[in-house]
């Protein structure tokens, strides 16, 4: 059994923040709790006391107003996979998807995969992609900052002691825009990700007007990846540019992990799930992996 | 510490104990219910053995803090049957040969009915997708998935003949 200090249920969020604020780092946010009850469990963080965000309706619900899109951070990964309103960003239902198995997806959290900052996380590369902010909440107030700067490390995040991650905010892709995600596990269900990339593609009058590339489990912390952008920004979808973006993705890779021992595999592994991701977004067509 | 004051229902009863917050739902259904039809396997929720539904949602019942629970639904084996009948999956794992050592039958049972409630008529993928989360070590899953195939088939067929 874990031994802990203190176990809180606030029902509100005000209520939550204070507690949290006057603990120190004494108290922690509990969300889905499927990476931190087995940590604690197993004697891998320290026993403190747990704040269990569950009942707090401010952090639930996804909505859209005009092109905007919230999601409440205690919305679980099933939630997000299943979502209406999500079905013009497919990338993030995918990536939602491809998350462990049925029982961590109805469990686990979008807020919790940010806070908890894995390398491998599946929709924080999603969200990369999308240029999705957060906003976090704290006794003190509130302010907004970009997922991936929230991220600073494996397991290192930039939030400050006391403070909560609210909802994650986007705008929905531009008209003519098509999305997907695309993992590498060593097996379907339940694995970490070895690798996601995550794309958004814009055309304009059959060109490429605005492209968003994402790559995870490839150094510290999911990232927009520019250089791969550019490859294909103004260009016409074709079998050629599926070719160069691939080699080009394969370099990025190459760069990004040095003198890592899995980058000989990383760097070969990459061109696959980008040819299938491309595949698909140009073309209708390709094998989903994951 | 403080004991948490648990309510939750189980089983279709509501139950109220005092536990400590520590527990996992997993052992306050096993150790203090005496429910022992949950399994537990590797407790990292890797391998499905502790699945339950909680709120209609399958769950690893070995990542849930027995204070998440509170104020929810749990079904765990044991509530499947209805006045000493076995549920149509219960039967269909018996027909099928679907069970052999065991261990994995209470979670995979409940996967597959956490599935069904969802997606009455699932295909073959759907099958292998809902049960991703719940290993097996003997059957090699291909009689687990014809036994929810069958399940599946006699449910359509009652709801058919309900509807006539």
């Amino acid at each position: 059994m874990l031994n802990l200090s203190a176990y809180h249920q606030p029902k509100s969020l005000p209520e939550a923040l204070a507690l949290l604020g006057s603990s120190g780092r004494a108290l922690r946010p509990l969300a889905g709790g499927t990476d931190l009850v087995p940590a604690l469990t197993k004697g891998e963080t320290e026993p403190l006391g747990l704040v269990d965000l569950s009942r707090i309706p401010e952090l639930r619900g996804i909505s859209r107003v005009d092109n905007q899109i919230r999601i409440g951070s205690l919305s679980t990964f099933g939630e997000i996979e299943n979502s209406p309103l999500l079905l013009a960003v497919p990338l993030l239902r995918e990536a939602a998807a491809a998350v462990g198995s049925p029982q961590i997806r109805s469990q686990g959290t979008i807020g919790g995969n940010i806070a908890n900052a894995s390398p491998a996380a599946d929709t924080v590369t999603a969200l990369a992609a999308l240029d999705a902010v957060a906003r976090l909440e704290s006794a003190a107030g509130s302010r907004s900052v970009q997922v991936s700067e929230l991220l600073c490390g494996v397991g290192q995040t930039k939030l400050l002691p006391g403070e909560v991650i609210k909802e994650i905010l986007f705008q929905v892709p531009p008209q003519g825009s098509r999305s997907g995600f695309v993992k590498l596990g060593r097996r379907k269900a339940l694995a970490i990700a070895r690798m996601n990339l995550a794309l958004v593609i814009t055309f304009e009058a059959g060109r490429i007007s605005r492209a968003r590339v994402a790559l995870g489990a490839v150094g510290p912390n999911p990232s927009r990846r520019p250089a791969l952008e550019l490859v294909l920004l103004g260009q016409e979808p074709s079998r050629t540019l599926i070719d160069e973006f691939a080699m080009a993705a394969s370099k990025e890779v190459g760069q990004m992990l040095g003198t890592r021992p899995s980058v000989s595999y990383k760097r070969e592994a990459v061109k696959g799930i980008a040819r299938d991701l491309l595949q698909r977004l140009f073309f209708g067509a390709g094998q989903v992996v994951g | 510490m403080e004991k948490f004051q648990l309510k939750m229902k189980v089983n279709g009863r509501t139950v109220t104990v005092a536990v400590e917050p520590g527990l996992r739902l997993l052992d306050v259904l096993r150790d203090v219910l005496h429910l022992t039809g949950t399994k537990e396997g590797c407790g990292e929720g890797e391998c499905g053995a502790c699945s339950v539904i909680l709120d209609g949602e399958l769950v690893d019942s070995c990542l849930v803090l027995a204070p998440q629970a509170h104020g929810k639904e749990v079904v765990t084996i044991e509530g499947i049957s209805r006045e000493g009948e076995l549920d149509a999956l219960q039967r269909a794992f018996l027909t099928a040969g679907a069970v052999q050592c065991g261990y994995c039958t209470p979670g995979m049972i409940l996967a597959a009915k956490a599935l069904l409630s969802r997606n009455p008529n699932p295909g073959r993928q759907e099958i292998a997708r809902g049960i991703s989360g719940n290993l097996c070590r003997c059957t090699g899953y291909a009689k687990i998935v014809k036994a929810v195939e069958l399940a599946a088939a006699e449910l359509q067929q009652k709801e058919g003949a309900a509807g006539v």
